[in-house]
């Protein structure tokens, strides 16, 4: 009790040291603390995350356009099928041509391989599954989303909605406290370990099967269970390869403040 | 009369089946083959680093020619790791040997803490885990990720330093292209060990 209290005053106290300095199209995260929905054995119950800047919204058809003009190597027929599998931009009429998808528009159908290439080409890199989930667990109008019922509301609901075919455009969605857009709502997002997600079977994690296949497994236990859309992004990472392109599935990325 | 009493050395070593430890170097350290630009989906496209047990930098498309069995772990894991060993060790016991003399066997750490490459040479003598064929690798946390993410191992650190880990055993063939996985542990290895006879068949040396 004494640590996490001593956890939440220096997360506190560096979230007003770090309020200050993100870049244009960035928002500022403070420092916080992230509850992981599923952990190992003795593992922490609380993870400390340092201040960061993310995206305000996620990366756009225009601005994925300029990258592949600018790396050929990541156009659609020039990629190699390692780094992504064949739906890769298939949204697009071609390389450098994306037809009917709008450069507003977020871009996806691109690999994990891609995404990092795209942020480091803007001196960028994408965020970590524990930094997206700080970000993303901010209401509209609170720091805990968990407690404002207006928030709950539209993150489930979204949960429970097939995408629609036409994408909405980037940074439309309702801003959260930090200033961040879509994060629930749009799409869903690549993380930098999006591979650390481990799930089993059924979240007791006891079948005979899921246990051989996990190191560990039958220690997993969820914190949250009631966290609807958590678990639904926790499931959807832990079923990703690095090569899987997605039409719903796009990316933003982070940087260190 | 040196060449003549080179051979007879050389002999001697073969002979006397003395393996010559500081000579044999494992499968990543060898003089590799010029085969030309990787395939389009071979895992030796990725550029990243990796440091051997014994201490030598290479890229994996060192291992390029020769079907690799796979497997991530770490050193200091307490449940399942020591088991996948185990059963690596049981396939190659079972694979015959005109099958043997083309495959080798690589196990890379997904613990870059604490993993250096002197802890992986302790590794390989504990777990008598010979040269001959067997590599052991590790590299920077993130190249870790990247690989692990392209086998479809999925790992994360507990506060205990032991990570939860997919148990996986990929067979790259001999243009490090995924052949074959097999997940989980205690599985029958028969499918596995009928995909790596039919990958040893593709072997270029």
């Amino acid at each position: 009790m004494t640590r996490r209290l001593t956890l939440t005053i220096i997360a506190i106290l560096a979230g007003f040291c770090a309020a200050r300095g993100s870049e244009p199209g960035m928002a500022a995260i403070p420092a916080t603390i992230y509850r992981p929905l599923f952990r190992a054995e003795k593992a922490p119950r609380d993870l400390p995350v340092a201040a960061f800047q993310l995206d305000v919204r996620p990366v756009t058809n225009g601005e994925f356009l300029v990258f592949v003009r600018e790396n050929p190597k990541w156009q659609r027929s020039k990629v190699k099928g390692l780094f992504a599998d064949e739906r890769y931009l298939t949204h697009w009429a071609g390389d450098l041509e994306p037809g009917n998808a709008r450069p507003e528009q977020p871009v996806t159908n691109v690999s994990w391989f891609a995404a990092k290439a795209f942020a480091a080409s803007q001196g960028k890199r994408l965020p970590t599954t524990a930094e997206w989930e700080a970000a993303a667990g901010a209401g509209f109008t609170v720091v805990d989303g968990s407690t404002e019922k207006e928030f709950q509301q539209a993150v489930t609901l979204w949960y429970g909605t097939p995408s629609p075919a036409l994408l909405p455009d980037a940074g439309t969605g309702r801003a959260n406290f930090f200033g961040v857009r879509d994060l629930h709502g749009l799409i869903w997002e690549w993380t930098s370990d999006f591979n650390s997600a481990l799930v089993t079977g059924d979240a007791r994690g006891d079948t005979g099967l899921e246990r051989q296949l996990f190191c560990g497994a039958g220690s997993l236990g969820a914190s949250d269970p009631g966290n609807f859309a958590a678990f639904m992004r926790f499931g959807f990472r832990s079923s990703l390869r690095a090569g899987y392109t997605v039409h719903n599935l796009g990316f933003r990325c982070a940087k260190d403040l | 009369m040196k060449a003549l009493l080179g051979v007879l050395l050389l002999a001697t070593c073969v002979c006397e089946g003395v393996e010559p430890k500081t000579a044999l170097l494992p499968p990543c350290c060898r003089v590799a083959l010029d085969l030309g630009n990787p395939t389009d989906k071979s895992l030796y496209l990725l550029d990243s680093t990796w440091t051997s047990d014994v201490g030598r930098k290479i890229k994996l498309g060192a291992l390029r020619g020769r079907p690799q069995i796979v497997a991530m772990f770490f050193s200091h894991c307490e449940y399942a790791c020591p088991i996948l060993i185990s059963e690596l060790k049981a396939i190659e016991q079972a694979l015959p040997a005109e099958v043997l003399g083309k495959v080798d066997f690589l196990l890379v750490s997904i613990d870059s803490r604490r993993d250096t490459s002197a802890e992986l040479a302790a590794f390989r003598e504990k777990r008598q885990l010979g040269r001959k064929r067997w590599t052991l690798l590790r590299a920077e946390s993130d190249d870790v990720r990247e690989l692990a993410a392209l086998l479809g191992v999925n790992y994360a650190e507990d506060a205990r330093g032991q990570f939860a880990h997919t148990n996986l055993v990929t067979l790259l063939n001999a243009d490090g292209e995924i052949a074959f996985q097999q997940t989980g542990l205690k599985q029958d290895p028969a499918l596995l060990i009928a995909a790596i006879g039919k990958a040893a068949r593709g072997a270029q040396r």
